[in-house]
């Protein structure tokens, strides 16, 4: 993880860049940006991830992209190139398997892409976005993420307690069973309401509650954000251009239509093939970068 | 200048028959490092509240607070928060946030400071406090003394004049106490920041405070330099000297007329001058070897030992080291059985792995003979294992300790006069009279320690596991704790304790055995054991160990000083 250098740029970059990223993929289904949105999302998956993305890749999605493009043709019957009658008599269409394959493609693009988000926006990334929407908001994301795993470890600890004097929620009858749970939840509730009061209290120290709070952020935007915003900004809308003439679309049912290529539409290919690689042009180019510099030592 | 003037201060919680702070006076000088201790209830937490009106009581109050030379009741909450620095007992619930950053932030984003000043003023503190390394971490990756670091430094982000800290290290190791302790006299030093501590530990407070205040029922007894406050308190015999630093509880046992020391190698000048010539020729009695306990116990004894290892590995996760390496210790019954070491060598997993909530991935535990893995809760908590949790809150779930105890009993087949008897009983084994009535939470935490003991024991355990029981109690309360276990080990019950308290050990232990790196190194009976030791050894024998090697608790150097002298 801390070699993806896409990653270190500023938290708006890194959510615009996925959001855009995730959409395009969803709505657009012609097969050129298929292919480049499942190509560079598995890519980047790999370069976050690991050998662990590798795997998980390979054993999981895989014979999901299978599973949906098979399922498709058994339900949907649409499509005029018939190929064979199935034994209730619906027909299978060449039309419905080019979609279901064209859909399980962009279905796995889209987790492969969800996999790469949950690496790159972290926790607390996501709470300086919407801190400055709502600032009371990301102090309240920030103590919910704090109190959780504490919640959770007490409860643990509460638990064991309890089972040292034989009361386990793993053994007994039913109500045995559930009268000790509700036991543990019940001491869970007094510990938490009397330990907050002691949390209140360094609140309170702390001045919480005097008007005027700011929100601090570790983030900055530099130059390098401005940059990078700025080619993204300008992909994006040539990626558009092409949406709103109709090339990055096509038509499956009742026949399969794909729009003319031209030359207009390699530039459009070309800008949606460059903002999906962003993350991996930019790990790239450091990498090299690196290995410059040390040769030079 | 003074930092604080107290005029005349009383104090009565609402309903409270009688004040919890009993006009009090003393003032507070710029820069100065002030020590207040007493008893557990004597008003020191109180007394501190009252010094930031935020966190002050609700209750009667007459007298006067100065910050600065004005009322405190008019300084307004912004000047207050950010010249007046509170530091609150649990490290755990102080603080707010996920992120380190975003902790030592916090104070200055209430005060509205731009992010230019926030960015400048936490790297500040970051780097005095040597806790860059952890700044991007989660707060639930620090351990307990980093956590209470991190609420200093996020209080002195907000540059306070004084700082004002109650019984900051009562939950935190010897170690990280030490070192925290350090950082507070370094900020007072370094700073010139005004520190006002509470502390019932004071062998570490004394030595670098210029100001000791004991308090006492709610007044104020002794308002002294810590030299001078301990040859008060020992021609008034007061009793807050079972809290004081062994160096001057022995000069407190001894009749002599000189200064009273204060540090180890203050006490070692002091018994120089005392003793040192008088004992040149008849150099102390060698120490007498005490026969090895446990080879004849457990030899000889036909009864199998409480709890026995035989070869214990364990590790949380296969990916993870092991943290018990091939343990093999035999407990016999009847015995104080302590555990000493640093933190992280695997005590309280050793703890687990009797209960067994853990499972070793090699070799055996027994309990008297028979494998924990094989027993079923019922055979294993009932009438056998008690297991007295770090946290005694975990334990409580009625509204009074009353009920808390007959919870205990229920499902249990004696009617209701023999659960009476049982509960009266377990009450004045615990000295739980006149808490009864009381919610398990307000009670203070050597009385809560008490009631959950109590709850443990109606189970009418055989072997008792204690884990860490003197951790925030002060020193009267760990007496009274010591009866109960001595009471609890003379009708037979076996003791494992695991405990980071030297001088608890060597003055109660039956067994000491000394844990490092996932095993058990030596074991021994308690002076031997210390009297072996150089570093890990109480104050009291480094002390004295120049003339009485074998003398490990302040009693024994006492006993043999009024011998020698």
């Amino acid at each position: 993880m801390d070699k993806d250098v896409f990653s270190s740029f500023h938290p708006l970059v890194n959510f615009v860049w996925f959001t855009t990223v995730l959409l395009f993929s969803m709505f657009f289904m012609h097969p050129v940006f298929l292919t480049i949105s499942l190509t560079c999302s598995f890519v980047y998956s790999v370069v976050l991830n690991g050998k662990k993305a590798v795997r998980f890749n390979l054993l999981y999605l895989l014979p999901l992209l299978f599973f949906v493009a098979l399922i498709n043709p058994a339900f949907n019957h649409a499509g005029e190139t018939i190929l064979f009658y199935l034994k209730n008599g619906n027909p299978v269409t060449l039309e419905s398997i080019i979609y279901g394959i064209a859909a399980a493609a962009m279905f796995i693009a889209v987790i492969l892409w969800f996999s790469c988000y949950n690496a790159v926006m972290t926790s607390d990334k996501f709470i300086y976005l919407f801190g400055r929407v709502i600032p009371a908001l990301s102090l309240i994301l920030s103590m919910v993420l704090r109190f959780v795993p504490r919640y959770k470890a007490q409860i643990k600890i509460i638990a064991n307690t309890q089972k040292c004097i034989g009361r386990d929620v793993a053994s007994g009858n039913f109500f045995r069973r559930a009268h000790n749970g509700i036991r543990i939840l019940s001491i869970m509730t007094t510990w938490a309401l009397e330990n907050a009061i002691e949390t209140a209290d360094s609140m309170k120290s702390r001045g919480y509650g005097l008007p005027g709070r700011t929100s601090f952020s570790i983030f900055r935007f530099d130059k390098r954000d401005k940059t990078a915003l700025l080619f993204m900004v300008i992909l994006i809308a040539i990626v558009l251009y092409g949406a709103a003439i109709g090339q990055n679309n096509i038509r499956f049912f009742p026949s399969i239509k794909m729009p003319v290529m031209n030359g207009s539409s390699i530039l459009i290919y070309c800008a949606y093939f460059f903002l999906s690689l962003i993350p991996i042009i930019i790990d790239a180019a450091e990498e090299i970068k690196w290995k410059h510099i040390r040769s030079r030592i | 200048m003074e930092t604080y003037q107290i005029e005349d201060l009383t104090f009565t919680y609402p309903l409270a028959a009688k004040p919890a702070l009993d006009h009090i006076n003393f003032y507070v000088s710029n820069g100065e490092f002030v020590t207040i201790c007493g008893k557990s209830g004597c008003g020191k937490s109180t007394l501190l509240r009252h010094l930031k009106s935020i966190l002050t009581p609700h209750g009667e109050r007459k007298g006067e607070i100065f910050f600065n030379g004005a009322d405190i009741v008019d300084i307004d909450q912004r000047t207050q928060t950010e010249k007046i620095g509170f530091v609150l007992q649990n490290p755990d619930n102080q603080i707010v946030t996920d992120k380190v950053w975003h902790e030592l932030a916090f104070g200055l984003e209430s005060l509205g400071y731009d992010n230019q000043t926030i960015r400048l003023r936490v790297a500040e503190m970051a780097s005095f406090f040597g806790i860059q390394n952890w700044f991007m971490k989660n707060v639930t990756e620090l351990s307990g003394g980093e956590k209470q670091l991190l609420n200093l430094a996020s209080i002195m982000a907000m540059q306070p004049s004084v700082l004002i800290l109650d019984e900051p290290t009562s939950q935190l190791d010897p170690i990280a106490a030490a070192d925290f302790l350090y950082t507070v006299k370094k900020i007072n030093r370094e700073l010139g920041t005004t520190v006002i501590l509470s502390e019932h530990r004071l062998e570490e407070v004394l030595p670098i405070s210029d100001r000791v205040i004991v308090m006492e029922d709610g007044k104020l007894i002794v308002n002294e330099t810590p030299q001078k406050a301990g040859e008060i308190l020992k021609d008034m015999k007061h009793d807050m000297f079972l809290a004081m630093p062994s160096p001057m509880r022995i000069y407190a046992g001894l009749k002599n007329g000189l200064a009273c020391p204060i540090t180890v190698s203050d006490g070692r000048k002091w018994l120089n001058t005392l003793i040192g010539d008088k004992t040149v020729g008849k150099k102390p009695h060698a120490p007498t070897p005490q026969a090895p306990l446990r080879q004849i116990a457990s030899k000889f004894s036909p009864e199998p030992p409480a709890i026995c290892f035989k070869e214990v590995w364990y590790r949380y996760e296969k990916e993870q080291p092991d943290i018990i390496k091939g343990l093999s210790m035999e407990v016999a019954a009847g015995k104080l059985y302590c555990v000493v070491g640093g933190n992280g060598t695997g005590k309280t997993t050793t703890l687990l792995l009797v209960s067994g909530i853990l499972t070793p991935y090699r070799g055996k535990v027994l309990l008297k003979g028979k494998d924990v893995a094989k027993m079923n809760g019922k055979e294993k908590f009932s009438h056998n294992l008690g297991v007295l949790p770090q946290n005694p809150q975990s334990l409580f779930v009625k509204k009074t300790v009353e009920l808390d105890l007959h919870e205990m009993l229920d499902g249990s087949r004696l009617t209701k006069e023999e659960k009476a008897k049982e509960i009266e009983r377990i009450v004045a084994l615990c000295e739980l009279d006149g808490l009864l009535e009381m919610h398990p939470y307000d009670l203070s935490g050597g009385e809560q320690q008490r009631a959950a003991l109590a709850k443990v024991l109606l189970l009418n355990p055989q072997i008792l596991l204690l884990d860490e029981p003197t951790k925030g109690l002060d020193g009267y309360f760990k007496i009274k704790l010591a009866g109960i276990l001595k009471k609890l080990t003379d009708n037979g019950v076996t003791i494992m304790m695991v405990s980071h308290d030297i001088e608890f050990c060597a003055s109660y232990a039956d067994i000491c055995a000394m844990f490092f790196d996932g095993n058990i190194v030596t074991e021994n009976d308690p002076q031997t054991f210390f009297s072996g030791n150089t570093f890990y050894t109480t104050a009291a024998n480094r002390m004295a160990r120049q003339f009485f090697p074998d003398a490990v608790t302040t009693e024994e150097v006492i006993r043999q000083c009024s011998i020698n002298s």
